[in-house]
C-alpha cells in the first residue's frame, strides 16, 4: 500500500505543479498548450545546472528563470504578434523538446542521458518509507492551497477570470488583461520549472532526451478536466497518477495475460475518458471553448 | 467658460478614428452636475465611442475630458473610475459565470486582500439591497433574467463612489414597465447628487426621464445640451435624422425611427384580409428540447399568412433565438409540427425547407449571416450552391456578373464581387443578405433582428425590403425588440415569453398591452 502511495506522489507531484500552471493560464483565457516545452525545460535546467555548479539550487533557479523567460516569449508571440495561443503553445512544446535536446549535445557532446550527483533533499527518516520523496512533494499542498486562494479569494483572482472569461469586461473596470496573461504566464513558468525539477531530480536524478513523455499534456488534460479550478484540476492530476500508478501495480499482477503495452497506456487512456467524462458534465464542449479566445470588443 | 466648476463631465475637441472611419470628429460637450443628460443619435451617430472615451476605454486621437474642473488621463479606464465616472454598457459586460457577490467584487476597491466568501457576499448584499436589487449574491450571472442583469451592472458600477454614471442605451434590452422601473431608479441616484448621462436612441424616452438632450450625428455633434423643455420630438427628430435622407422617408416611418410616437396606434389597415389568407407557415404547438444555447419553445403555435407580417415582441433571451433555430432545422423538436406552405418540414432539413421558399436573415449578420474571409459573389451564391448536389459543377464568371448585376439592384456599395464580404460596412452587409435572402422564389422570409446597428437610411431601406416582399405575397416573420419597429411595420403582433407565446395582439397595437405580456405581469 504504502508502495504504492509513493509511487502515486512520485509521479503526481510534478504533475500537479504542471497543472497549476495551467490553471493560472486556462483562467487568463490561454490555452496553454506549450506545458509540456516548459516542464522540459525546467527538468533539463535543474539536471544541468546541478551538475554545472553543484548545487540543486542553483539548478532550481535556473529552471525557473529560462522557464519564466520561456514564458514571457510565449506571451509576447500570442499577446503583442497576435498569434494562435494553441499553436504558439505546441511551438513552445516542440522549443523545449528541440531545445532541451540540443543543450544537452552542446554541452556534453552526446546526447546521451545526463546523471546529476546528488538530487533535490529528500524528506528523511523522520518520515519512514516516505522519507525518499523529495521536499518539493511536501510543498505541494502548499502550492495547491496558494494557488486556490490565489484565483479563489483574491480580487486579483476574479481579474484574473475577468480577462479570461469576457477581457472587454475586465477592461472597464480598468484592469489591463495582456498584463494579467503576463503575469499568469509567468507565475505558470515557475510552476513548470518546479514541476520539472521534481521530475528529473525528485527520485532519479537524471535527465533524458523527451523524459516528460506527454506529462505537459497530461497536466493540460487536468486542468480541462478539473475546469480550471486549482482544487479540482489537482484532483484530476491525482486520478491520473493512481491510475498510473495501478497501471504499473497491474503490470505486476497481470503482465504475463494482458499485453504491457495497454497497461502503460493506462494514463493516457484515463485522460481521454476523464476530458471526455468532463467534457459531458459541462455540457459538451461548448463550455469549455469559450476559454480559449482572446476576444476584446 | 465661465461656469466650468458646475459642469460634472467636460470634452473638448474629441477626435476618434478607427481606421478609415472617423467614429467621432471634434465634439466638445459639457453636462451640468446633478442633473440626467440624455445622448441621442442614429446608430454609428458615435454616442457609443463617446461615453466610451468618457469612460477611458477608447483613448481619442485627439482632446481632452475634464471631471468636475481636473483633466483627467486620456484612454485611462483606472483614473476615469478614480475621477468618479462609470459606465454601463450597452451588451452587459461582466462575466456570465461570475456569481453576482464577484461581479461586484472584482472592480471594486478597499476590503481585505484575501478575501472569506460569507463576508465578501454580505458587503454586497448590504449594496444591493440599498440599490433596492433583489438578488441572491450566489446566483451566476448568466442565470439572472436581461433586467435582473442590468440592476446588477448598475450595481456593479456604483461601487466605488461613482459621481458620473453613463448608460449606453440601457433601454434597448428591457420591456415597457422595466424602462419605468430603471428612469425611477435613475431618478433616486440622481437627488442623491449623481450626474447621470443616458445615451438613448428614442425620442419618447428622452422626454419623459432627461433634462437636457445632445444630439449625435455622423460623428459630429449636432446641437449641445440644450433642455428638454425647449424643444420637441419633431425638433430632435430633425436633428437625428438630418436631412440628407429625410426626403424618402414617410412620416410614421420617421416617427417609428426616433421613437417619437407616443403610442404607436395608427389603425391604418395594411393589408386587407390577412384573417383568411392561407396559410404560408403554420407552427402546431411545437417544443424543443432544452439545450445550452436558449429556453426551449414550450407549445408554440404560430401561423404566418401570405401577404402578412407577423411581429414577434419579447425581451431578449425568450425564446426568438430558438423559434428562429426551430424554423432552420437547427434545434430538436420534440413534439409538434411544422407546416410551409401546406408541407409539413417537421423532419425535413434545411435545404429542402429552403427549396419550398423558406428564407432566413439571421440574428448574427457577420457570424451566421455571411462569412467576412469569403467574396461577395461566394455569400450570395451560398443559396443556389446549397440547393444543387455536392458534386455540382459551378461556374464562377456567371455568378459574379449575377452577383454584380443583382448587388446593383439592391444598392449595396461595392467595388468589385470579389472583395471580402468583411469590408462592407453594416448597411451595405445587410443588403447583401437581403438580396440574398429576398429573391422571387422566396415565400416565407424570417427576419431576425434585421436593422439592429443601422442607421435611419439603411433601416428604412430594410422596412422597405420587407414591404415590398409582402406586397409580392411573401409571409414575413418579423423578430425584434423595437418595439417601435414592430408597430410600424407588422400586421400583427406575438409576445413571447419563457418560449411561450405569450399574447397576440392585432393593429391598432398599444404600448401598455404589449408590454404586459412582455414580462407576463396579466396573470
Amino acid at each position: 500500500m504504502d508502495d504504492t502511495l509513493i509511487a502515486i506522489l512520485r509521479s503526481g507531484t510534478p504533475l500537479i505543479y504542471v497543472t497549476l500552471a495551467g490553471v493560472l493560464a486556462q483562467r487568463a483565457g490561454i490555452w496553454h498548450l506549450g506545458l509540456e516545452g516548459l516542464m522540459i525545460i525546467g527538468a533539463c535546467a535543474a539536471v544541468v545546472g546541478t551538475v554545472q555548479s553543484g548545487s540543486v539550487l542553483v539548478g532550481l533557479g535556473i529552471g525557473i528563470v529560462l522557464c519564466v523567460l520561456a514564458s514571457a516569449l510565449l506571451w509576447f508571440v500570442i499577446e503583442k504578434l497576435r498569434a494562435n495561443p494553441i499553436i504558439a503553445g505546441l511551438g513552445l512544446t516542440g522549443l523545449g523538446l528541440g531545445g532541451t535536446d540540443l543543450a544537452v549535445q552542446a554541452i556534453y557532446g552526446s546526447q546521451a542521458s545526463v546523471n546529476a550527483p546528488f538530487g533535490l533533499p529528500r524528506l528523511g527518516d523522520a518520515f519512514g518509507q516516505y522519507g525518499v520523496l523529495s521536499i518539493l512533494v511536501l510543498f505541494m499542498p502548499l502550492a495547491v492551497a496558494g494557488v486556490w486562494v490565489l484565483t479563489r479569494r483574491t480580487r486579483w483572482g476574479l481579474q484574473l477570470s475577468a480577462c479570461g472569461e469576457h477581457p472587454f469586461a475586465a477592461r472597464s473596470v480598468g484592469v489591463n488583461p495582456a498584463r494579467m496573461r503576463l503575469a499568469a504566464l509567468c507565475l505558470g513558468g515557475v510552476f513548470c520549472a518546479i514541476g520539472g525539477a521534481e521530475l528529473s531530480m525528485g527520485s532519479l536524478q537524471i535527465f533524458a532526451y523527451g523524459m516528460t513523455a506527454g506529462r505537459g499534456f497530461m497536466a493540460f488534460a487536468a486542468v480541462i478536466f478539473g475546469a480550471a479550478h486549482p482544487v479540482g484540476a489537482t484532483g484530476a492530476s491525482l486520478f491520473f497518477a493512481i491510475v498510473g500508478a495501478l497501471g504499473i501495480r497491474a503490470q505486476l499482477l497481470f503482465g504475463e495475460r494482458v499485453p504491457h503495452d495497454l497497461l502503460l497506456a493506462l494514463p493516457y487512456i484515463a485522460t481521454v475518458i476523464g476530458v471526455w467524462i468532463s467534457g459531458k458534465l459541462r455540457g459538451g464542449a461548448k463550455a469549455a471553448a469559450t476559454f480559449g479566445e482572446l476576444r476584446d470588443y | 467658460m465661465t461656469s466650468s466648476s458646475a459642469l460634472a463631465l467636460a470634452c473638448r475637441d474629441i477626435t476618434v478614428n478607427f481606421g478609415d472611419v472617423t467614429a467621432l470628429s471634434d465634439v466638445s460637450v459639457g453636462f451640468a452636475e446633478g442633473l440626467i443628460h440624455a445622448v441621442v443619435g442614429q446608430n454609428g451617430a458615435g454616442k457609443t465611442t463617446f461615453a466610451r472615451v468618457a469612460a477611458g476605454i477608447v483613448r481619442p486621437d485627439s482632446g481632452s475630458v475634464e471631471i468636475e474642473g481636473q483633466n483627467v488621463p486620456l484612454g485611462n479606464v483606472g483614473r476615469a473610475r478614480a475621477a468618479g465616472i462609470e459606465l454601463v454598457h450597452q451588451s452587459f459586460a461582466l462575466p456570465p459565470s461570475f456569481t453576482v457577490a464577484e461581479a461586484m467584487e472584482y472592480g471594486a476597491e478597499g476590503g481585505r486582500t484575501i478575501y472569506a466568501r460569507g463576508a465578501m457576499e454580505r458587503r454586497w448584499m448590504r449594496h444591493l439591497e440599498m440599490l433596492g436589487v433583489q438578488v441572491g449574491p450566489r446566483e451566476r450571472v448568466r442565470d439572472l433574467p436581461v433586467e435582473t442583469q442590468q440592476a446588477v451592472e448598475i450595481a456593479r458600477a456604483l461601487v466605488t463612489d461613482a459621481r458620473i454614471l453613463i448608460l449606453d442605451e440601457p433601454t434597448a434590452v428591457l420591456s415597457p414597465s422595466g424602462i419605468d422601473n430603471l428612469f425611477a431608479r435613475l431618478k433616486v441616484m440622481q437627488e442623491n447628487g449623481v450626474t447621470i448621462i443616458l445615451i438613448l436612441h428614442k425620442i419618447r424616452e428622452v422626454l419623459a426621464v432627461a433634462d437636457t438632450v445632445t444630439v449625435l450625428r455622423g460623428g459630429k455633434l449636432v446641437e449641445g445640451p440644450i433642455a428638454t423643455d425647449a424643444t420637441d420630438a419633431a425638433q430632435l427628430s430633425a436633428s437625428i435624422i438630418g436631412s440628407s435622407v429625410a426626403g424618402d422617408i414617410s412620416e410614421t416611418d420617421r416617427e417609428a425611427l426616433v421613437g417619437a410616437a407616443e403610442e404607436s396606434d395608427t389603425d391604418e389597415p395594411i393589408t386587407a384580409e390577412t384573417k383568411d389568407a392561407p396559410a404560408i407557415l403554420d407552427i402546431r404547438n411545437i417544443t424543443t428540447r432544452q439545450d445550452a444555447e436558449g429556453p426551449a419553445l414550450d407549445k408554440v403555435a404560430l401561423r404566418v399568412g401570405r401577404g402578412e407580417i407577423v411581429g414577434v415582441a419579447g425581451v431578449e433571451g425568450n425564446g426568438q433565438r430558438t423559434l428562429v433555430r426551430a424554423l432552420s432545422h437547427l434545434a430538436d423538436i420534440v413534439s409538434g409540427n411544422i407546416e410551409l406552405a401546406g408541407t409539413d418540414v417537421t423532419r425535413t432539413p434545411l435545404s429542402s425547407r429552403r427549396a419550398n421558399g423558406l428564407r432566413v436573415i439571421p440574428f448574427e449578420r457577420n457570424s451566421e449571416g455571411l462569412s467576412l474571409s469569403s467574396a461577395l459573389w461566394e455569400n450570395w451564391a451560398a443559396r443556389t450552391l446549397l440547393l444543387g448536389g455536392s458534386l455540382k459543377l459551378i461556374n464562377p464568371a456567371q455568378l459574379k456578373k449575377t452577383c454584380f448585376d443583382t448587388l446593383n439592384r439592391w444598392g449595396v456599395r461595392f467595388s468589385s464581387p470579389s472583395q471580402p464580404a468583411g469590408s462592407l460596412s453594416g448597411g451595405n452587409a445587410q443588403k447583401l443578405i437581403l438580396a440574398r435572402e429576398i429573391d422571387d422564389d422566396a415565400t416565407l422570409i424570417i427576419a431576425a433582428q434585421p436593422t439592429r446597428g443601422l442607421d435611419v437610411g439603411a433601416t428604412a431601406f430594410v422596412w422597405r425590403a420587407l414591404r415590398e416582399a409582402r406586397a409580392r405575397g411573401c409571409g414575413i416573420l418579423l423578430i425584434s425588440s423595437d418595439l417601435d419597429e414592430l408597430f410600424d411595420i407588422s400586421d400583427r403582433i406575438v409576445v413571447m415569453l419563457s418560449g411561450r407565446i405569450n399574447g397576440e395582439f392585432s393593429r391598432p397595437f398599444h404600448l401598455a398591452d404589449i408590454g404586459t405580456a412582455m414580462t407576463g405581469a396579466d396573470r
